[in-house]
């Protein structure tokens, strides 16, 4: 399984949903599609699983050495944002219909229902109706259906939202399964916690573009690894006197000796290290990494600046 | 997995969707119940019915009653014969006011009962006989009197069936069950796709087959259940005639009122109609919504048109309308089984209407799938006929 989604564009009337996007998703690996609420992300799920087509590009999906132009339905487990089963059938009923559409035997239907169901704790309402569970677990249930015909990917949209913590590590625990049985995983999410434990790759999304690609190093020697210091000395500092030696730095104070220091860029770090005896004795320094959930915020507040900069 | 094991699996889920197992026995177990309780009636298994006593207080020379009766005369008072009657000693008194033509009779009893009605015609029998002894007529002069005017039609077209009551029967009959057939897939397709919508189950379920898949699943499944819903009305229309007749009247069952030659040819007709139906149905209800809110409910009900049409127009078979709609493929499953229970149609001539509503039939379904695919992952807003009427009509499906 290979995915390139190469230069592609949805519009839809005067709303660019997506706009010249490309990224290759390899097989085995856990790929997150990030990004604000209408960076299009789900438009582009749409078209990856063939409910839409690009206006522009192209969406080339090799299985097996065969070419498509959008996942087949038999190597696709798929999680929509907009989501739900049948109420009133119960658990169980649900699953075995949607593993018989997915061609699984009835008798390894149910082998693996009880698998599923046995690992999100269901298997004892395994004969309730659906409607009777709480949302989260209709939810654990949705996921369990995905993935019943063992597809080679598996795309899920906002697998996490409406889990309480528990639940969300147990469904990075069947994320991390499904990895570990070479699916593919793309995923779309709002948790960056869960989302930097599970995802190889990445790309960061904001009005239709890429803003972010590749490995969470990547993406923080992007956005500048390292330009975030810890530093702290012998004696007590003054952020206001700090924050005027430091004109070109962010300085952030953490408690009476401790400053955070943030520079623009990682080329601006041996700068601000000769900058900073000025400040007085240091005890220490710390490099501070941002996590992505940091990354995620500075890169969409930068792109929202150069939209507004191009708009003015 | 192939598409047709994806479209039975669909079909068999629709259909047990609404299908309760426990519903149906015990609603198939009743009317077995009543049609064996009728039979048993019939062949006085159930019930063996005692003479009636029957007294008069005149004697009624010469008159046989049936073996349902017991007659006998006693010079009663009518005081003293309706106190017999009150205590259960006879069934019912008969009080003469005078013995000499035309006599006045009064019968006494307890309730109604259906016993009365024969006894009133035998004694009817008895008095014609008396009255016509009495001017001296014969048997022939007395049937003469009885039936002055022997009224016959004559048509000239040789198509029109013999038994007119019969053909009429039989179309309205199959009219009739088209219309229980429609009724019942827009109310079981109604829920089932707006249910889907409202529980959000379409995506996953687009992700599994393509959209003709589903329909075509979705069509069967529901027709199964128009045709359950038929046959049922057929088998219940049939006990109630047949309690009418065995029981009420006390007649043997005489189904000879239909005209059932037509059956196969409407089975046909009914299968492809109501897959039509199905599928325009189908279409609709996928665009809607917010079935309390929808303004499309109405468009559902299209397909009773040619029903309708057709129940006006029954007293006119060999018209142009109704040759003209027999052959147009979206009318011709209504139009030609109603025509053929009518008048004798040429072979070819159902061929050539089969044909066309089956070529109907693959246009509605194609048109249907298209509007059906894009209706049903649209949420939040419906899409106006314009809207509708260009997915129908765009090439991909």
């Amino acid at each position: 399984m290979y995915i390139k989604v190469d230069n592609i564009s949805k519009h839809y009337k005067e709303v660019t949903a997506v706009n010249r996007l490309s990224f290759e998703v390899h097989q085995g690996e856990v790929f997150a599609l990030l990004g604000p609420n209408g960076a299009g992300k789900s438009s582009l799920v749409r078209m990856l699983v063939g409910f839409t087509q690009a206006d522009e590009g192209q969406i080339t999906i090799t299985v097996n050495g065969e070419q498509y132009t959008s996942i087949p339905a038999s190597e696709l487990g798929y999680l929509p944002e907009d989501r739900g089963l049948y109420l009133e059938k119960s658990l169980a009923q649900n699953l075995m219909y949607f593993a018989t559409l997915r061609g699984v035997d009835k008798k390894v239907a149910k082998e693996r229902i009880d698998y599923w169901l046995e690992r999100f704790d269901l298997l004892e309402r395994k004969n309730d109706q659906l409607k009777s569970l709480s949302k989260g677990n209709q939810q654990k249930v949705q996921l369990i259906s995905a993935v019943l015909h063992q597809p080679q990917l598996v795309l899920l949209d906002e697998p996490f939202s409406g889990l309480d913590p528990v639940n969300q590590e147990k469904v990075v625990a069947f994320l991390k399964e499904l990895k570990a049985q070479n699916m593919t995983v793309i995923l779309s999410a709002h948790q960056m916690s869960m989302v930097e434990k599970l995802a190889d790759r990445m790309l960061l999304m904001n009005h239709g573009q890429s803003v972010l690609y590749g490995t969470l190093a990547d993406i923080q020697s992007q956005v500048g690894v390292g330009s975030a210091l810890k530093v702290t000395f012998t004696h007590a500092v003054n952020v206001l006197e700090a924050s005027t030696k430091l004109a070109q730095f962010e300085v952030e104070q953490l408690n009476d000796t401790t400053l955070a220091i943030r520079a623009e860029r990682a080329d601006q770090l041996n700068q601000l290290l000769a900058h900073l005896p000025e400040l007085g004795d240091i005890a220490f320094i710390d490099s501070q990494r941002m996590d992505l959930h940091q990354l995620y915020l500075h890169a969409i507040e930068a792109d929202q600046a150069v939209q507004k900069g191009e708009a003015a | 997995m192939s598409r047709l094991n994806q479209t039975i699996t669909v079909a068999k889920w629709e259909f047990m969707q609404f299908f309760k197992w426990k519903q149906e026995l015990i609603a198939k177990s009743i009317m077995l119940l009543l049609a064996l309780g009728m039979y048993l009636w019939h062949n006085q298994v159930l019930y063996q019915p005692e003479p009636q006593k029957i007294v008069s207080n005149i004697e009624l020379v010469e008159l046989q009653l049936s073996d349902d009766f017991v007659l006998r005369s006693e010079a009663k008072s009518k005081e003293a014969l309706v106190e017999a009657v009150k205590s259960g000693e006879i069934d019912g008194a008969l009080v003469f006011k005078s013995e000499t033509l035309p006599q006045q009779v009064t019968l006494y009893s307890q309730g109604i009962m259906s016993w009365q009605t024969d006894l009133q015609a035998q004694l009817n029998d008895y008095a014609r006989s008396n009255a016509a002894a009495s001017l001296n007529l014969g048997a022939e002069q007395l049937a003469l009197l009885e039936q002055p005017l022997q009224f016959e039609t004559n048509y000239l077209d040789e198509a029109v069936k013999d038994a007119m009551q019969q053909s009429s029967f039989t179309a309205n009959g199959l009219l009739i069950l088209m219309a229980v057939g429609v009724f019942m897939t827009f109310g079981q397709v109604f829920v089932a796709i707006t249910g889907e919508k409202q529980q959000r189950v379409t995506e996953q379920l687009y992700s599994c087959m393509d959209a003709k898949t589903w329909i075509e699943g979705k069509i069967i499944g529901q027709m199964l259940h128009a045709i359950k819903a038929m046959t049922t009305t057929i088998f219940t229309a049939l006990l109630g005639f047949a309690f009418v007749q065995v029981i009420l009247k006390g007649q043997s069952l005489d189904l000879s009122i239909f005209d059932f030659s037509v059956l196969p040819w409407f089975i046909l007709f009914v299968l492809v109609g109501i897959y039509m139906c199905t599928a325009f149905i189908a279409a609709i209800a996928a665009a809607i919504d917010d079935p309390n809110h929808s303004g499309k409910t109405a468009f559902m009900m299209i397909p009773l048109i040619p029903i309708i049409v057709g129940f006006m127009m029954m007293d006119s078979p060999s018209s142009l309308a109704v040759t003209v709609l027999s052959y147009f493929p979206l009318t011709a499953f209504v139009f030609m089984p109603m025509k053929m229970a009518l008048i004798e149609v040429p072979f070819w001539q159902v061929v050539i209407a089969f044909v066309s509503s089956v070529i109907g039939c693959v246009l509605i379904r194609n048109m249907a799938a298209r509007m059906f695919k894009m209706g049903m992952t649209m949420y939040g807003k419906e899409p106006d006929f314009k809207t509708m009427m260009k997915w129908a009509m765009s090439v991909r499906s």
